[in-house]
């Protein structure tokens, strides 16, 4: 039984002006309802978890392996755990968060979403916290069963520290998430290939696998720009012993550049979506499938 | 009089090459259509491009931090396994997400396969777009090596023209079993390609020696073709073979393990794709919609 209680209006205006409190509680709804399929399906959907972990584990241990041949420093193949299950969450946020508008679109979804009376930025908070929870359950195994499996050691010395750091790069990651969301609908069919080109591509920029200093003058721009690879390198320095010696940066000016990345793919996300909202409205093209 | 009027009229005939070509033919063009989605070249070329090239740099960066740029015939063997790797992905993915794209985003499925052509040449038709662009991802991450990062090709056309032939029927076969077995899947049937593909990576010996692996992986990859078609590529390509036990082996021993392994994986394949062909028509999951 729903818990939504409506209270009839008795004309058009009144039935128009809703209240701070009301427009507050219907897009926390609105949230609710967007995550709840995401962190339900863990349980309802079992298949899932174990594609999710397979997949990530799979590519994790090519590249153990490969610095295994290389006789390579244990710690760095703990790098790689770390950076598979970091992976984990920008698979997310690529398949569920950037490209989940053009689904929606696809299975007719959207047009609801865009007369349904509460912003559309609930709808993606609701997804980047569904896929933040979904998410993190395999991003856990992956380093558990990995750090099992390869048996990587770590140092954490600081750990509300490192869980600090995890927290806030999630922020920007599904920020940009939800700024890409609004980008991938925009650019139309596109998406397919916009979601296969932020994968590798990114996993070698964001330093997914070795140390992000030895992207050597490019990784400036990418701390710039990729939360991916800033939060990577702070939590690295935070869990591994010597690492600080690989960072790109202090992890104190890494988390402050995580702070700034937030804001301005939050509030980016938040433009784009008007405009986005703008042009559905206006042209009503942006509802059509297959465009 | 339905029954007179019908027995008037001249039989119908079976499918010819003529139609399995017809259907091969429009179906490429379709293929490439969806693949290339329309989009600008330029564009296209970049999201083509890029994937493989990203996926050959992560490895050389990991050498270079590792080894410090010594090693280079380590450096080889990664380049021309994560080049040649690109096939393998490719006609998975192509024949996969074809036959579920037709069968769940566009709903063709059922359509195609009442017509009387068969669906096995419009589905290699349809997957062919990725095949090719496959192999112009080979060449890509090959030449990078070559004028950036000091691979010294010595192509040997004994040695790499059968083998990439076998070895591409071989990964086509492996292609055309998975297929099927997608047809039957309720959920997740997207991710088996890539699965599949990852698992592969990870026992054929593609970017590191087989030796590497725990002991009870490497007999898995001693009968997989795909190993073998490695194997003999980069033999072919460089002119020696993987670093490694793999390496000891015979240029005439390594080829025998690729047909045995390719001439035993084309039947299972081929078999296995009619009974999936035939359990998909009996249980009515040609126009099935998994929703995954």
């Amino acid at each position: 039984m729903s818990g939504y209680r409506a209270t009839p209006a008795t004309n058009a205006r009144e039935a128009a002006e809703w209240s701070t409190r009301r427009v507050f509680a219907n897009n926390l709804r609105a949230i609710v309802g967007r995550a709840y399929p995401r962190i339900i399906g863990l349980t309802r959907e079992p298949s899932w978890i174990f594609f999710e972990i397979l997949l990530p584990f799979l590519a994790v241990s090519a590249f153990v392996f490969v610095y295994r041949a290389l006789e390579a420093p244990e710690e760095y193949i703990g790098f790689v755990v770390l950076g598979g299950a970091v992976t984990a969450f920008w698979l997310n946020v690529v398949w569920m968060m950037a490209a989940q508008f053009y689904w929606e679109k696809d299975q007719g979804n959207l047009e609801l979403y865009f007369t349904a009376p509460m912003h559309l930025m609930s709808i993606l908070a609701g997804m980047a916290i569904g896929g933040l929870v979904m998410t993190s359950s395999r991003a856990l195994a992956v380093i558990g069963i990995g750090s099992l499996l390869f048996g990587v050691t770590y140092d954490v010395r600081e750990p509300f520290l490192l869980a600090a750091v995890f927290l806030l790069t999630m922020i920007p990651l599904y920020g940009l998430g939800m700024l890409f969301a609004s980008l991938f609908l925009l650019w139309g069919r596109e998406a397919f290939h916009l979601a296969q080109l932020l994968q590798e591509p990114i996993y070698f920029l964001g330093g997914v696998n070795f140390p992000l200093r030895a992207l050597g003058a490019v990784s400036g721009f990418v701390a710039a720009v990729l939360p991916l690879a800033v939060g990577l390198d702070a939590m690295r320095q935070l869990a591994f012993s010597g690492a600080e010696t690989n960072g790109l940066l202090p992890v104190g000016t890494e988390m402050l550049i995580l702070g700034a990345m937030a804001v301005v793919f939050l509030v980016g996300a938040r433009y784009a979506l008007a405009y986005l909202e703008h042009l559905a409205r206006r042209e009503g093209r942006l509802t059509l499938r297959w465009q | 009089m339905a029954v007179t009027e019908r027995a008037a009229q001249p039989p119908v005939r079976g499918m010819t090459l003529t139609d399995a070509y017809r259907s091969f033919r429009t179906a490429i063009g379709l293929g490439w259509a969806i693949e290339s989605n329309w989009s600008d070249p330029f564009l296209f070329a970049i999201y083509t491009l890029a994937k493989p090239l990203a996926a050959a740099m992560i490895l050389v960066l990991m050498f270079q931090v590792v080894t410090g740029g010594t090693n280079t015939d380590f450096l080889q063997f990664l380049i021309v396994g994560s080049a040649l790797w690109n096939v393998v992905f490719g006609v998975l993915a192509g024949l996969v997400q074809s036959i579920l794209e037709d069968r769940e985003r566009y709903r063709m499925m059922k359509y195609v396969v009442v017509t009387p052509t068969s669906l096995f040449p419009f589905l290699l038709g349809r997957s062919l777009a990725r095949v090719i662009i496959s192999f112009v991802a080979v060449g890509l991450t090959l030449a990078v090596g070559v004028f950036f990062l000091g691979v010294e090709l010595r192509p040997d056309p004994l040695l790499l023209v059968p083998a990439m032939i076998i070895g591409l029927l071989a990964v086509l076969s492996l292609g055309i079993f998975m297929a099927g077995w997608c047809l039957q899947l309720r959920q997740e049937a997207w991710s088996y390609p890539e699965a599949i593909a990852g698992a592969l990576y990870l026992v054929s010996g593609a970017i590191f020696p087989i030796d590497v692996l725990p002991g009870f992986l490497q007999p898995i990859a001693y009968v997989l073709p795909t190993t073998w078609w490695l194997e003999g590529s980069r033999r072919g390509l460089l002119g020696h073979g993987s670093p490694g036990q793999l390496g000891q082996i015979p240029d005439g021993t390594v080829m025998l393990l690729l047909v045995v392994t390719t001439a035993v994986a084309i039947p299972v394949s081929l078999v296995a794709f009619a009974w999936f062909m035939k359990r998909a028509r009996q249980s009515g999951l040609l126009d099935m919609v998994t929703g995954s």
